[in-house]
């Protein structure tokens, strides 16, 4: 996708994160341009979900920087708002407000760090939520739900701050099976209109359909940076092919 | 032994007044001791300097201390500590507010910390700003969650409330005291105090129980 566009929206450079003596990211280098969508994948404890996170500063890094949208990373506290503003996040657990209604949670961001009145802020989750196909759903609370709705709410409420990048921490993991696809079908959407994202997932399917490249981590390092067909049909790293053999 | 109704008609209304004082001085205490259990409560939220030493230690200190002795000392060594002359109820008033404020700070403290770590991931990844964060995320459903507690320590208050009769304050124990001196009709005075603070306390009681099941069943679903 956007084969052309080499417009830089993600650079790591060097990213090490360590909890205590664990080492998370072992010196991950990358970069991802505008329009990419890029699946990161690799066994569980391999610090895919750690890397995503440092993108927007909800992970501190012990040394490198992370340059988002042309912010660099660690870096004063008002950059760090500014940068979440522009970048969106999906969590496993959705992560939605469970006191506030869906069109609560959907406007408050939009309304206090966007300026946006009220009247503005709801015909956009209204439209955002109509596109994730839940329109009817507004004055409900996230417990009245089902995980796949909850799931498509919280991307809304991630879009409702129109982010130029979206980061998805294993956005179908806590999902039961006949939910997962209306999620991805979500994100499919997202991916064909253009949206820079990136997807650490378990999904190999969407990730060799969607992505443009794989990330293959283990052990805290970038082992395999490589175009899906690639990356599924001719693995080379030895680690790859043992975590391919297990998953396909 | 007789328990005759008839002794508490001509001097029910004292006890009523009585009454009164007890929930004036509850409210006063429960006002500026809500004040003080959130400036307390920051204090010890913010981890470390002078400001979180002094409400670990406030806390701890009149958390720790019994209520009567807390009363007796406001009443009597304040004024020869600061030349401080206060009338019964307003040391009583006093006394209350610090038992509340060391109490109702550590309820404060435990709902905001019991705040799920995603709820303020999801906050900080939409880049809300801080005064919002804790507005629209955290403090909503940390007071919901807290509210069982906090009733449950109002209970505690009114009955600690009944210790001000020591110091005379006019409250409803020391009134019911003073009618059973008059009267010597103690049973049925101090009867009549056992029956208004159950009818005060006891639908709080099932308030916090009805709380503490519905949140039981939230949480176990």
């Amino acid at each position: 996708m956007n084969a052309g566009a080499t417009k830089l929206a993600i650079r790591c450079t060097d990213v090490v994160k360590r909890y205590g003596t664990f080492v998370a990211l072992d010196r991950v280098s990358t970069t991802i341009a505008t329009g990419e969508v890029v699946c990161v994948i690799g066994p569980s404890g391999s610090g895919k979900s750690t890397l995503l996170r440092t993108m927007n500063g909800l992970e501190t890094i012990d040394s490198g920087t992370v340059d988002v949208l042309g912010h660099t990373l660690p870096g004063p506290r008002r950059e760090l708002e500014t940068i979440r503003r522009r970048v969106g996040m999906v969590f496993q657990n959705f992560n939605l407000f469970g006191h506030m209604t869906v069109r609560e949670n959907l406007v408050l961001a939009p309304m206090t760090a966007r300026g946006l009145g009220r009247a503005e802020a709801d015909e956009a989750a209204q439209k955002l939520l109509t596109r994730v196909g839940i329109g009817e759903q507004i004055d409900k609370y996230p417990a009245q739900l089902s995980g796949g709705q909850q799931q498509r709410v919280a991307i809304a409420r991630a879009l409702a701050m129109e982010p130029e990048i979206m980061l998805f921490d294993e956005p179908t993991s806590a999902l039961d099976p006949e939910m997962v696809n209306e999620v991805l079908d979500v994100m499919r959407d997202l991916a064909r209109g253009g949206m820079t994202m990136v997807v650490v997932t378990h999904e190999m399917g969407f990730a060799r359909e969607v992505g443009d490249r794989i990330l293959f981590m283990a052990e805290g390092q970038l082992l395999v940076d490589a175009a899906p067909a690639t990356f599924f049909t001719a693995p080379e790293d030895e680690r790859q092919k043992a975590f391919l053999s297990k998953v396909l | 032994m007789t328990f005759d109704l008839n002794a508490l008609e001509a001097d029910y209304p004292l006890v009523l007044q009585g009454l009164l004082v007890t929930l004036r001085i509850v409210f006063y205490a429960i006002l500026f001791g809500a004040v003080g259990s959130v400036v307390l409560c920051l204090g010890k939220l913010s981890g470390r300097g002078p400001g979180y030493r002094v409400a670990v230690f406030v806390i701890d200190f009149f958390r720790t201390i019994p209520e009567v002795v807390l009363i007796f000392w406001v009443y009597s060594c304040l004024p020869l500590l600061f030349g401080l002359r206060m009338s019964a109820e307003v040391s009583g008033i006093v006394a209350l507010s610090l038992f509340v404020a060391a109490n109702v700070a550590e309820i404060l403290r435990a709902g905001i910390l019991s705040t799920e770590k995603g709820q303020l991931e999801a906050a900080f990844s939409l880049g809300l700003p801080a005064p919002t964060i804790w507005r629209r995320v955290v403090l909503p459903p940390a007071v919901r969650r807290m509210m069982p507690n906090f009733v449950n320590f109002l209970t505690e208050l009114l009955k600690a409330s009944s210790l001000l009769s020591t110091i005379g304050v006019a409250e409803i124990v020391y009134q019911a005291t003073v009618l059973g001196n008059e009267t010597f009709a103690y049973l049925e005075f101090l009867t009549a105090v056992a029956v208004l603070f159950f009818m005060l306390i006891f639908p709080l009681s099932l308030y916090v129980r009805r709380a503490e099941t519905r949140h039981f069943k939230r949480t176990s679903r």
